[in-house]
């Protein structure tokens, strides 16, 4: 949560905040999946990177989804729906629906379905062209509580 | 969040409907201990009777693998259990990190056969299914849970799933003749400063955790609670289940106070893990066919 304490001083929050992210990069590597194996689902074989534009944030549970539009392989215009992590805990890192807006560019890397049919992407990294990662960690200007 | 905070008063006022005393006094009257980090936390509260009171916004440490280096102690020593943690090469794939399971617990030849064979990606995920967790699975859930309390009963108000435990300290008896369940049924009391909630009738389709470590319907989880200051509950798990464990085992772990203006939110499994078991990326969980077998 974006909160401010009392009598707290910025620097402390600070680092605070970069403690917090680091625990949580080290906690959570693979965002808060709690109760789904990503091993079911995405395959540890088929790593892809690409570079598209935001079409649409899908703020839902037990997973977000960020739907980018890019062009596969072929160099046909498709749209992956890139997995992240739980929305309450993003929600608690400072993130929100908007964070990222629609037409941003983005750099994914992640693992590809199982399924060749599907075009989700899972254990992904987003992003954006001046290098800050999006979904993951405390979001920029988060000061964590604790 | 005004939406989430009603969930939250929708809720207690539910709860408050089947207990004989006015909790709603008590939980719309939080102690005032969101207090800032990095000043002192203060004492615990206490109910007008005394009581410790454990009410609260708290954070548990996401536990999915309660068998964690370390982590599980002898319940008599509070020690670590020596444990062979001997590869079990014959295991399905770890689910929670890398690398083969391992014999991490004190397994019965019963126990040690469902955590090798633990496997829900090709026989059914029930947490992927959104069906319940259990009352182990969901204090060991990363996202936090309310807890509302009068001097008659607690409310465990989970934020994973939205999912709540009601535990009666009045001496309550649960019908004997309740069906078994996913979350099992509870009863506290108070043993100076800690509550104690021991929890049994399960129905045996749960895992402990996310890792996948076993337990039988003879499962007896005893959850103590011990608010050490404002912001902090010392709580400890304790597994008794002679079907799947040799022995008893516990693990210690610390809660913390989540400041104002952190709420609890709601949370819908189904909101997108339905369209992952449709597209079978998630394959359903079913009953086991042989349920004396299984459970």
């Amino acid at each position: 949560m974006m909160t401010t304490e009392e009598g707290y001083k910025m620097t402390r929050n600070l680092s605070l905040a970069l403690l917090c992210a680091a625990v949580v990069c080290m906690v959570l590597p693979r965002g808060v999946s709690a109760h789904h194996s990503t091993a079911a689902e995405f395959d540890t074989k088929k790593p892809i990177t690409f570079t598209g534009t935001i079409k649409k944030v899908q703020w839902m549970n037990p997973h977000i989804y960020t739907l980018v539009e890019a062009k596969n392989a072929d160099g046909v215009i498709v749209v992956y729906s890139v997995e992240g992590s739980a929305p309450n805990s993003l929600f608690r890192q400072g993130w929100r629906m908007d964070s990222l807006k629609i037409g941003t560019m983005v750099t994914v890397s992640g693992l590809r379905s199982k399924n060749e049919a599907s075009f989700r992407v899972g254990q992904a990294k987003i992003t954006t062209a001046d290098g800050t990662r999006i979904f993951a960690g405390p979001a920029p200007g988060h000061v964590a509580a604790e | 969040m005004k939406k989430a905070a009603g969930l939250i008063v929708t809720a207690a006022v539910a709860i408050a409907a089947g207990t004989p005393t006015a909790l709603l006094a008590q939980s719309s009257s939080p102690p005032p201990h969101a207090a800032t980090a990095g000043t002192p936390a203060g004492p615990a509260p206490h109910l007008s009777s005394g009581k410790p009171d454990l009410s609260g916004l708290w954070a548990n440490p996401y536990t999915p693998d309660m068998a964690a280096t370390d982590t599980v102690l002898d319940p008599n020593t509070r020690k670590p259990l020596k444990l062979s943690h001997a590869t079990l090469p014959d295991s399905k794939p770890a689910v929670v990190g890398k690398g083969p399971r391992t014999f991490d617990l004190p397994y019965t030849e019963w126990g040690l056969k469902r955590w090798k064979a633990y496997d829900p990606v090709h026989n059914g995920d029930y947490a992927g299914s959104c069906l319940p967790f259990g009352m182990s699975r969901n204090i060991n859930s990363p996202h936090g849970l309310q807890i509302v309390q009068n001097d008659s009963a607690i409310a465990l108000l989970f934020e994973q799933n939205t999912w709540f435990h009601w535990v009666p300290t009045n001496d309550m008896k649960w019908p004997a003749d309740l069906p078994l369940s996913w979350n099992g049924v509870s009863t506290g009391h108070w043993e100076g400063n800690t509550l104690i909630i021991e929890t049994t009738g399960f129905n045996g389709y749960t895992r402990l955790d996310t890792a996948g470590h076993p337990h039988s319907k003879q499962l007896k989880l005893i959850n103590t609670f011990t608010r050490t200051d404002a912001r902090t509950i010392v709580h400890t798990v304790t597994v008794h289940d002679p079907k799947a464990y040799t022995q008893d085992w516990m693990n210690v772990r610390t809660w913390r106070l989540r400041s104002a203006p952190d709420v609890i939110m709601e949370y819908s499994c189904e909101e997108n893990n339905l369209d992952n078991l449709m597209s079978g990326a998630i394959k359903p969980w079913k009953p086991p066919q042989d349920d004396d077998d299984d459970n």
